[in-house]
């Protein structure tokens, strides 16, 4: 044994600003662990009474049938034409939101001067804080007053939501790619949009495809904006997007609002179908997002 | 036995190794920089640097930290252009042809000059695709595989990847993703090339190996690199200038060129008081 | 690999053994002239020193470069450092030469003792195969031949040792006793040059081993077998 040297051992011995520090550490790393905890919790309730409330009316009739309303008697309608409804809308925000975004991000990281890339910055945020139910009336009198409603009017008001997350989204992803990629490109001669075009936009697909699908789950359960746009739907399905179409959000609205018990039902099933369809799209990011990463790291 | 066999030769060629006197060798000028100052915004960077970069010769240029090294050589294929706020002075003059004029294309310019950076950068494509995509954006397309292996060999790198050009370029080392980086600027046929610290990231074998390769690759191509590493440019640099830090009268600090002579000259013997306090390591 | 390295090496290392020939065409030529009285041929190898000492200056610089540029270790740096010595070794043996053909050109009028002549002719010859081992000896990093250089030296020694009574036994004739006093420093000369062939292989030692060591050490003898 080799003798320690007293200072040496003096050095680590537990005095009372030591003790105390230890506390502060447990109490902070329990009120961070309680947090989370209680962020799960909230999920776990949500999707557990979801379930069990709509369970009853989860069969195969639910998922074959259209919605019918009848103020007396029980509910004999299903949801297939809100699904179908909701496909169309969501399918039609989707293509016009991503183009949109998409590219005005790319403007917006890649190629404006920066001031003109604040201003566009700026005007995407304000988007986003547009309270939707503002989207829907403007889409209302911009369209619907015209034209009537349809399927490509609530999609439309659904993509003016989608637009500023795909493209903040976007922005965030183009930001990860290395600026060593954007020397590279332009040092072997090559102009600044084939530099985009050929290297980040490939690098940042993943990414990218990440924000839309958080997009689109986003975009998927909103309401409000539809009440103005298409919210004036025959129960029958339809492929038809000038016409109005059902969707899963209001169907929920609508079957809550009738009196018997056994519509209610139909709402919460509804609800877990919508809640299961958002997970699902939340799951596939994840997946997008671990491929950028994989790719990004080699 | 007659003198005459024993002693009347023919008087012998002071044969030293071939590079050893590049100074007095006929020589053709690349770049002719004039009165060079870049700053950014109100910043000076480089102030009135002035000196004449010669063809199929290693020109190294080496200072302290922040005497503008890095700015400099980003002038001499117009990537200072990226940032907004750089602003050139002076003349650049590339075989007489100024690269600021208005009507010069930098992209064009960036053609010709070719350039590597301090850490290796492959994009995350295939070996083959590296090397292909400059190619491909510059509509090089015929013989394509044939460029791509011409390139890769010139960077020493052929045999490494030879088996493997469908792989990822991420999976190769460090330094053989450098040796790519200089096959895929190799392979868009540029004059010269310009190295930023290429090295600095790599560990001392692969940075042997980069060195061994400007000594092969200055017989087609005009370098000049930037390095930290006095050591380094003493190793393969033909030519050296040194950068050292000027206090101007306003208090700003600026890069200025200080010496600008034959490596061997700049290592034994410096005419300036400045360059020997650099690279004998007396600093101040 | 080092490939700048590697080439300045060798063409330090070539410049040095074309040193080491002119060094043994100047001792060739600085014996001929001894023995045939010849002026001429004595002022020729004078002038041929400037030839070896252009050499001489070339390889000192290209290692004042090669240090400075490519700050060699290790085996490199040995081989730098014996690079070096020898060639500081070759270049006085070429002034020996100097030294020889000048004392010729003064005693070129009187007749040369054919038996020293013979004596020197012996012990030149000796001294060129010694520089002829040195430097193989440093091409081949042969340690065994490079220790045989101090046999080889002995011999000069010798040889060396016995010129003294030699020229005592020249007789009374002033020119002659002046022809045997040059005589003197010649053998001097000669035995010198085998001195510095046996410095060279000492370089070659340490280039092998690593390790400083002189074969002999002229203040304290060692007997051998």
């Amino acid at each position: 044994m080799t003798d320690v040297d007293p200072r040496a051992q003096q050095l680590f011995l537990t005095d009372g600003r030591v003790r105390r520090r230890r506390i502060v550490n447990r109490v902070m790393e329990g009120l961070a662990t309680v947090a989370s905890a209680t962020a799960v919790a909230v999920l776990v309730i949500v999707v557990v009474s979801v379930v069990r409330n709509g369970w009853p009316a989860l069969n195969a009739n639910f998922f074959t049938t259209s919605p019918s309303f009848s103020a007396f008697g029980e509910s004999q309608g299903g949801i297939l034409s809100s699904i179908v409804g909701s496909v169309i809308l969501v399918a039609f925000a989707t293509l016009f939101a991503v183009p949109v975004g998409v590219l005005g991000a790319i403007f917006v990281s890649e190629l404006a001067p920066r001031r003109l890339a604040n201003v566009v910055r700026l005007a995407l945020d304000v988007i986003n804080g547009l309270p939707t139910i503002v989207t829907g009336i403007f889409v209302f009198s911009a369209l619907v007053l015209a034209q009537g409603q349809s399927a490509l009017a609530g999609s439309l008001a659904l993509a003016i939501i989608a637009l500023p997350l795909i493209a903040r989204s976007t922005q965030e992803v183009l930001r990860l790619v290395p600026s060593s990629y954007r020397e590279a490109g332009l040092a072997l001669g090559a102009p600044r949009w084939r530099t985009v075009v050929g290297i980040i936009l490939p690098t940042s697909l993943g990414g990218i495809l990440t924000g839309t699908t958080l997009a689109v789950a986003r975009v998927a359960g909103e309401t409000a904006p539809l009440l103005f746009t298409t919210s004036l739907a025959a129960t029958t399905v339809t492929w038809d997007p000038t016409q109005p179409v059902q969707s899963m959000p209001l169907t929920i609205f609508q079957y809550a609002e009738q009196p018997d018990p056994s519509f209610h039902t139909k709402a919460w099933a509804t609800g877990a179908v919508l809640l299961f369809f958002v997970l699902l799209v939340s799951l596939a990011s994840k997946f997008f997002l671990a491929r950028a990463r994989r790719k990004l790291s080699g | 036995m007659s003198g005459d066999t024993i002693l009347n030769v023919a008087p012998i060629e002071i044969a030293q190794s071939r590079e050893r006197r590049p100074v007095t060798a006929a020589r053709e000028t690349v770049f002719d920089i004039r009165n060079l100052s870049v700053s950014y915004g109100k910043t000076p960077a480089v102030k009135d640097v002035s000196f004449e970069i010669y063809r199929n010769m290693v020109t190294a240029i080496i200072g302290p930290s922040g005497c503008g090294k890095s700015t400099f050589i980003r002038t001499l294929n117009r990537m200072n252009d990226l940032v907004p706020s750089a602003k050139v002075e002076g003349d650049v003059l590339y075989h007489g042809q100024d690269l600021y004029a208005s009507r010069v294309d930098p992209v064009q310019v960036r053609r010709k000059i070719g350039m590597v950076f301090q850490r290796p950068n492959p994009f995350p494509k295939s070996i083959f695709d590296n090397v292909a995509w400059g190619l491909r954006v510059l509509g090089m397309k015929d013989n394509l595989k044939d460029r791509v292996q011409h390139a890769l060999e010139q960077a020493a790198l052929w045999d490494d990847v030879r088996h493997r050009l469908k792989k990822s370029a991420l999976g190769l080392s460090g330094g053989q993703q450098q040796r790519l980086c200089i096959a895929r600027a190799l392979a868009v046929e540029p004059e010269v090339l310009l190295m930023d610290e290429p090295a600095s990231s790599l560990d001392p074998i692969a940075t042997s190996r980069i060195e061994d390769l400007m000594h092969t690759l200055k017989r087609d191509y005009t370098i000049v690199i930037v390095t930290h590493n006095m050591q380094q440019a003493a190793r393969v640099a033909d030519l050296t200038a040194f950068f050292s830090l000027d206090v101007l009268p306003d208090g700003a600090r600026t890069g200025l060129l200080v010496e600008y002579d034959a490596t061997e000259k700049i290592f034994t013997q410096p005419s300036d008081k400045r360059t020997e306090d650099y690279v004998t390591g007396r600093f101040g | 690999m080092r490939i700048t390295l590697q080439e300045d090496l060798d063409s330090i290392n070539a410049n040095l053994l074309e040193e080491g020939q002119l060094v043994l065409r100047a001792l060739r030529g600085a014996l001929n002239a001894l023995r045939e009285a010849d002026a001429e041929l004595a002022d020729e190898v004078i002038a041929f020193d400037d030839e070896i000492d252009r050499r001489y200056i070339s390889i000192e610089q290209g290692i004042e470069v090669l240090l400075a540029r490519q700050t060699p270790v290790a085996v490199d740096l040995r081989l730098v450092l014996a690079m070096l010595h020898t060639n500081l070794h070759l270049e006085r043996m070429a002034d020996y030469c100097v030294t020889i053909a000048k004392l010729t050109k003064l005693v070129a009028n009187v007749e040369p003792e054919p038996r020293m002549i013979q004596a020197f002719e012996e012990m030149g010859s000796r001294a060129e195969e010694m520089i002829r081992v040195a430097l193989d000896a440093f091409v081949n990093r042969d340690l065994e031949e490079a220790s045989s250089l101090v046999d080889l030296d002995e011999l000069i020694d010798r040889a060396n040792r016995r010129v003294v009574r030699q020229v005592l036994e020249l007789g009374p004739d002033p020119a002659r006793t002046e022809w045997g006093l040059r005589m003197i420093v010649v053998s001097r000369c000669l035995e010198r040059i085998g001195d510095h062939a046996v410095d060279i292989g000492e370089q070659v030692a340490y280039l092998v081993t690593g390790e400083f060591r002189e074969f002999t050490d002229a203040s304290h003898p060692v007997e051998r077998s």
